[in-house]
């Protein structure tokens, strides 16, 4: 008994460092002074309209929107692609296929950051909205290989192999018999590359250039110029939209199941 | 014509030989059984035939037509997997049109045949009923009309009632058999289940590491097996060994240590005399004979209708034999016989 109590407290206590101090910021979001403390002294949405009434913040949002629906158009197709790829490997050739794949998740995204600037640059995209949705569609990429595989490794391979004997094609088979079944997967690849691409920092403060900032890109620079509570809206903002994403997938899964 | 011919089709994964080259007819119309344990290459034979593998060497004849280089989607097979294979994100009535649809079959045709598949399969009423909501031996019946909609050259079944409870497994046996009569079309059907071979099929191919040891009728497997593996795999079996004396070639005796006399019966091929054999004498052809062998009866089973008992002979030698409840001696001392004529002087398959 007082085992399960320590283990509960300690528990609670974990919960409490990993959560509160991104909750932290919310409060901040309300505060009717011009600097951040906590907790605010005085409460207001003042800040709020600021954020929505300044052509900047809503040209960054708009931008992050822009660059996350293509980067997930983008990353989406690949990433089942390459995931059914996969599912035909075997052996070696499936690690290290695999071991690529999943790379940009591995490799420190300064790198690839750094790496992708150089190509960028000499390719002239800096600055341009192609450059911020390849970047963040290779980002992406893993997460709906993944996400898409372990749906496949759940179908019974003798589906396929019904269909074939069936007359299907290999399209047919897999617009009438695997998509449909994979579908999970794959939306919820899909929303694991949307939120990956909206809330990028470190390719897109290399790839924006002035005229491509996203949102997460506006919040690093206003919080190098003045650390207003505006700020801490911008980001209640992310982490609403976040989990009204991740949430949102819970439901349509247990709708399905 | 859809007769399926085997011409030297064998499999190899690597150094591993899946099936050595067989050579295996089936005629028109007939339902033949691959029958063997699990790694014999039943399977590995099925699945060349439906095209999902492409055999090592040899050829696949259905009808006149070369089809070894056919993909499965061309071959117009029908085959019921042991897993059912259903599409669970579709109805019954989906799940059965999916081939139709695929050849383009016009929508009113579709319904019909559809409806007249589910009906020989008794699943009337069910057209849109979901796929996880049937039980297994409907969802079975749903694969089955799945794969007889076509109207398929070759019908292939993988081991199909293995899901199946055991009385309604004998039960579908049964209709499977019937809807066979009614309709006769080619089939193949795997099984390692002797009863199930029995019960549906004009004739068992028995396998066995990868190669066919055995055609026949049942009656033949069962009467006048090729040697003991064939034998002990159909049916209850006493399986003396001994030494051959002498053999004509359709005859054959066998010396046993410690038995009075040779045992006579009937000679399979590949006998030479001298060599180790086993004498098969079926439980069911062992009686009580006056004059006979003496033997003690040290076990009796009753098996509802059947009472198997465990006799030792004179030379420790153990038998079982079978009789009728209600017919079986009583006491312990007994003398038995058997009808030389009904036993097999058979090689001793290691």
């Amino acid at each position: 008994m007082a085992g399960r109590v320590a283990l509960a407290a300690f528990a609670a206590l974990l919960a409490a460092f990993l959560v509160l101090p991104v909750l932290a910021v919310v409060p901040a979001a309300f505060s009717a002074r011009s600097f951040i403390r906590l907790p605010p002294e005085a409460w207001s949405v003042r800040w709020w309209g600021t954020f929505f009434g300044d052509p900047s913040w809503r040209r960054a949002l708009l931008k992050s929107v822009e660059v996350a629906v293509l980067a997930t158009l983008v990353a989406v197709p690949l990433g089942t692609a390459a995931a059914l790829g996969l599912a035909r490997l075997r052996g070696i050739v499936r690690r290290l296929a695999l071991a690529l794949f999943v790379g940009p998740v591995v490799v420190p995204v300064i790198v690839l950051a750094v790496a992708l600037y150089a190509v960028a640059r000499s390719a002239g995209l800096v600055g341009t909205t192609a450059a911020l949705v390849l970047g963040h569609a290779m980002l992406a990429l893993p997460y709906v290989a993944l996400n898409v595989g372990v749906s496949l490794a759940a179908l019974d391979p003798a589906l396929g192999r019904a269909a074939a004997g069936l007359g299907a094609s290999s399209w047919r088979l897999f617009r009438t018999v695997t998509l449909p079944l994979i579908l999970p997967g794959v939306v919820g690849g899909a929303v694991f590359a949307f939120v990956t691409s909206f809330d990028e920092v470190v390719l897109s403060v290399f790839l924006a250039g002035p005229s491509a900032k996203t949102l997460p890109v506006r919040i690093w620079e206003e919080i190098r110029v003045e650390y207003t509570p505006v700020v801490a809206v911008a980001a209640t903002f992310m982490m609403a939209l976040a989990i009204l994403a991740a949430a949102s997938f819970r439901l349509l899964r247990r709708r399905r199941a | 014509m859809s007769a399926v011919r085997f011409a030297g089709i064998g499999k190899s994964f690597g150094a591993f030989t899946a099936l050595h080259p067989t050579d295996l007819d089936v005629a028109d119309g007939e339902f033949l059984t691959l029958l063997g344990p699990s790694g014999s290459g039943k399977t590995t034979l099925l699945n060349i035939c439906a095209g999902y593998l492409p055999p090592s060497r040899g050829r696949l004849l259905v009808g006149e037509r070369d089809v070894t280089a056919t993909p499965a989607r061309r071959r117009n097979m029908g085959m019921v997997f042991q897993s059912y294979a259903l599409f669970p994100h579709m109805d019954v009535h989906e799940n059965v049109a999916y081939g139709l649809r695929v050849r383009r079959v016009p929508a009113s045709e579709i319904a019909r045949r559809v409806a007249e598949a589910l009906r020989v399969v008794r699943l009337e009423g069910f057209a849109r009923r979901a796929i996880r909501a049937l039980s297994g031996g409907q969802q079975q019946r749903v694969a089955l009309a799945r794969a007889l909609v076509i109207e398929p050259d070759v019908l292939l079944m993988d081991e199909p009632l293995g899901a199946l409870d055991r009385q309604l497994r004998k039960e579908v046996q049964l209709e499977i058999r019937r809807m066979h009569l009614a309709r006769p079309r080619t089939t193949l059907y795997v099984t390692h289940d002797q009863e199930e071979a029995l019960v549906m099929s004009d004739r068992v191919a028995v396998m066995r590491a990868g190669s066919v040891v055995q055609v026949g009728t049942g009656r033949a497997l069962y009467d006048r097996p090729a040697d003991a593996f064939v034998a002990r795999f159909l049916g209850e079996s006493n399986l003396v060994a001994g030494t051959v004396a002498a053999t004509d070639g359709t005859t054959a005796t066998l010396t046993v240590p410690g038995l009075p006399h040779a045992i006579a019966g009937s000679a399979a091929s590949g006998l030479a005399a001298g060599a180790r054999a086993v004498a098969l004498i079926r439980p069911e052809t062992v009686r009580p004979e006056a004059g006979g062998l003496p033997a003690r009866i040290v076990e009796r089973v009753h098996l509802g209708e059947i009472v198997a008992l465990r006799l030792v002979l004179g030379n420790g030698l153990e038998l079982w034999c079978r009789r009728l409840a209600g017919t079986d001696p009583a006491g312990e001392g007994i003398e038995i016989g058997w009808d030389p004529a009904s036993v097999s002087i058979l090689p001793d398959a290691a």
